[in-house]
């Protein structure tokens, strides 16, 4: 607590003299090329630390879910951290776990927050440019939440209404390119969380609430209905900062190690993701 | 409607009023101090004055939600404490007019009367003016307090799961109409006893201090 | 790694300057309308406030201590997402502006009742003793006035009012705050896209807030 408040502190009079300069959060130097001597230097912070910091959902039912009873942030992507800690640090339960939404996971890790983002990431040619992606682990798609009561049964039947988005979600763009192709208008809006979108949906406010089909199971309930439709498949990555190739590499070995020995499937089958 | 009223429910909601109360206490005491050295720097500072202006009038005219996106997105602070530094940084502005109104309503002959006592400018300020000036503007004070402890609402904008964000979760898990009704009816109450019993305290102090 | 504030990040801005553009003037056309409301509704419950009936008098104290007490955002929330439920579906435009209007008009209620409670009691009486009954003496004799005392907090509650029209970036309203975030959300170029939404609410501002100072310092001088 002490540090963040001289943090606070320091930051309230340098935030007046941030320059337009290029300043940048370069990782340190050397990472890129010199895999010769010991280990990279992204690996070696962690484990200095002692801790790995991942960025998960907390409202993610089965991917990463806080549970209001007690607190305990699980789901499938946190055990996918577990993994890697194991990999890296030895120790299963060194994890940090650190609440992201669409909107942070991105500056988080930019800013260094988080060593790696487990959070029903997808991945994109135009994210992979900002960030390192491992292989993908899950695959889901965009999927639509309708209420009950509106006889909507397809992408058609949203011709002239409204779907509600997360900012900086891929599923706006998915959703436009299926528009595109049987010439439909649909408006969109933007909100900061989820609950807010489904609140929104409850109201009235908006006819669809729209985001990854795993995401969205999270807030079914007696009055709403997903459609089957699926758009753009959505492959989940781990994403890492550029540069923290270490990191990296060790995320893409322990997904293929699990694949390869069938953990990976285990680990879906026990969050009823297969 | 009842099923409002269980302990996890309300236990849910008092979480994000804990929250609320930590980011608005955080904030007013930086923001007191801060706005009290920016008020006190304008009011005598030749070039810092001038600075102190900049960052008073450049902060002061901009919305505060602004300033939460920014912290929130652009420094590597921690969610809760960016929410924190971004009322701070705003509120800091709006306390040092105030502190400077303060100083600037301290007669000229309190200050021309310490100076012929001897006493420094840094001893008239700590000892006569200030405490003076302060004890003057306690009630504007209070009401910036109330308009932080509002004002800390919009951290639900990046996230932060303030009493409004704890609602508007709880929200999409209890959705009928009397439902939703009731939670909103629920959190403006208790914003408003927060609120209205400070400003009550206040208007009752600025009442003594009028008598006195 | 490109930085925060790099060069590209600034010239994606001005090319879809548009999008600044049509935010700007939803915040500027709200602002303005939720104004004229918080006026409206101002004089109105600032007279109720300083009534000779009790009934009125409470139910400008309901107002006031209502909505000076609750926070922005609850209001907006609810006539946003709750008034649905009774059937009431404004489109946002109309949310932002109901709510921030009937906001701020609590504030100038107290800027009106103030007002009027500082011109003294002798001038009610002349203007009785000359003949003209309550509304007439308001509105000849006591308003024009308190008018001038007024208009210092006036403008300041005016800039207050403008920052305030950011509440509807989180109703997805359209104005000047929602779109520069939603842009910056999707390319990520937060830097430039915040820094240009400051630097557009401070040319809205600063102006008005110059103008109040100035309009304090001739009342000091004045009085």
């Amino acid at each position: 607590m002490k540090k963040s408040f001289a943090i606070v502190l320091s930051l309230l009079f340098a935030f007046s003299l941030l320059a337009a300069g290029c300043g940048s959060s370069s990782t340190p130097a050397a990472s890129s090329g010199s895999a010769a001597s010991g280990e990279a230097p992204d690996i070696k912070a962690v484990k200095d630390r002692g801790t790995l910091k991942v960025g998960v959902k907390v409202d993610v039912p089965k991917f990463g879910f806080k549970d209001p009873n007690t607190g305990k942030v699980d789901g499938m992507e946190i055990d996918l951290a577990r993994a890697i800690a194991k990999k890296v640090l030895g120790d299963e339960n060194k994890i940090e776990v650190q609440p992201v939404t669409a909107k942070t996971r991105g500056p988080l890790l930019d800013n260094g927050e988080v060593d790696f983002v487990i959070a029903t990431f997808t991945i994109t040619d135009e994210r992979k440019q900002s960030y390192n992606f491992s292989d993908p682990y899950f695959e889901d798609g965009v999927a639509l939440m309708v209420k009950k009561d509106s006889g909507i049964t397809d992408l058609a039947g949203l011709n002239g209404k409204k779907i509600g988005v997360a900012q900086s979600a891929t599923s706006k763009q998915s959703i436009i390119d299926e528009m595109k192709k049987d010439n439909l208008k649909i408006d969109f809006l933007e909100f900061g969380t989820y609950p807010e979108i489904k609140a929104a949906l409850d109201s009235g406010r908006i006819d669809c609430f729209s985001v990854d089909g795993a995401i969205l199971a999270g807030y079914l309930d007696d009055s709403t209905v997903i459609l089957p439709a699926r758009y753009a498949p959505q492959l989940y990555g781990i994403a890492s900062k550029k540069g923290n190739e270490g990191l990296t590499k060790a995320a893409n070995d322990t997904i293929a190690e699990m694949k390869a020995s069938g953990e990976m499937d285990k680990l879906l089958a026990k969050w009823g993701l297969k | 409607m009842s099923a409002l009223f269980q302990p996890s429910v309300l236990g849910f909601l008092g979480q994000g009023l804990l929250t609320t109360i930590y980011i608005a206490a955080a904030s007013i005491i930086l923001s007191l101090v801060f706005g009290t050295i920016f008020g006190i720097l304008r009011f005598k500072g030749r070039f810092y004055g001038n600075l102190a202006a900049i960052y008073i009038e450049a902060v002061r005219n901009t919305p505060l939600l602004l300033f939460i996106l920014a912290f929130r997105f652009m420094t590597p602070l921690p969610p809760l404490q960016a929410g924190i530094a971004a009322m701070s940084v705003f509120t800091t502005a709006v306390i040092a007019e105030i502190v400077r109104g303060g100083l600037k309503s301290i007669p000229n002959g309190q200050w021309e009367a310490a100076a012929a006592q001897g006493f420094s400018a840094f001893q008239i300020l700590r000892y006569i003016v200030l405490p003076q000036a302060l004890h003057n503007v306690l009630p504007p004070l209070m009401s910036q307090c109330t308009s932080l402890i509002k004002d800390t609402s919009f951290v639900w904008a990046v996230g932060i799961e303030d009493l409004t964000g704890k609602g508007m979760i709880i929200m999409g898990r209890y959705g009928t109409t009397e439902q939703v009704f009731t939670l909103f009816a629920m959190i403006a109450a208790v914003y408003f006893i927060i609120n209205y019993t400070l400003s009550c305290c206040a208007r009752r102090l600025h009442a003594q201090m009028s008598n006195n | 790694m490109p930085g925060p504030f790099a060069l590209f990040k600034w010239e994606a801005v001005l090319r879809d300057w548009q999008v600044f553009a049509e935010g700007f003037g939803m915040t500027i056309l709200v602002a303005i309308l939720a104004l004229a409301l918080a006026l409206v509704l101002g004089i109105l419950f600032g007279m109720m406030g300083t009534a000779h009936s009790k009934p009125l008098r409470l139910l400008n104290r309901i107002y006031v201590e209502f909505i000076q007490n609750t926070p922005l955002v609850i209001q907006i929330f609810f006539l946003y997402n709750g008034l649905p439920y009774a059937g009431i579906m404004m489109p946002v435009f109309w949310v932002g502006m109901l709510g921030i209007g009937v906001y701020h008009g609590a504030y100038v209620a107290e800027v009106v009742r103030a007002g009027i409670l500082s011109i003294p009691k002798g001038q009610f009486e002349a203007a009785y003793a000359q003949g003209f009954s309550y509304w007439p003496a308001m509105r000849f004799v006591i308003l024009p006035q308190a008018k001038r005392l007024a208009y210092p907090p006036l403008t300041n509650l005016a800039v207050n009012l403008i920052k305030n029209t950011s509440v509807m970036a989180m109703v997805a309203g359209g104005d000047l705050m929602y779109h520069a975030d939603s842009w910056a959300s999707s390319n990520l170029y937060y830097g430039p896209a915040y820094i240009i939404t400051g630097l557009l609410y401070l040319a809205l501002c600063f102006p008005l807030a110059t103008y109040a100072k100035y309009l304090e310092r001739r009342l000091e001088v004045s009085s």
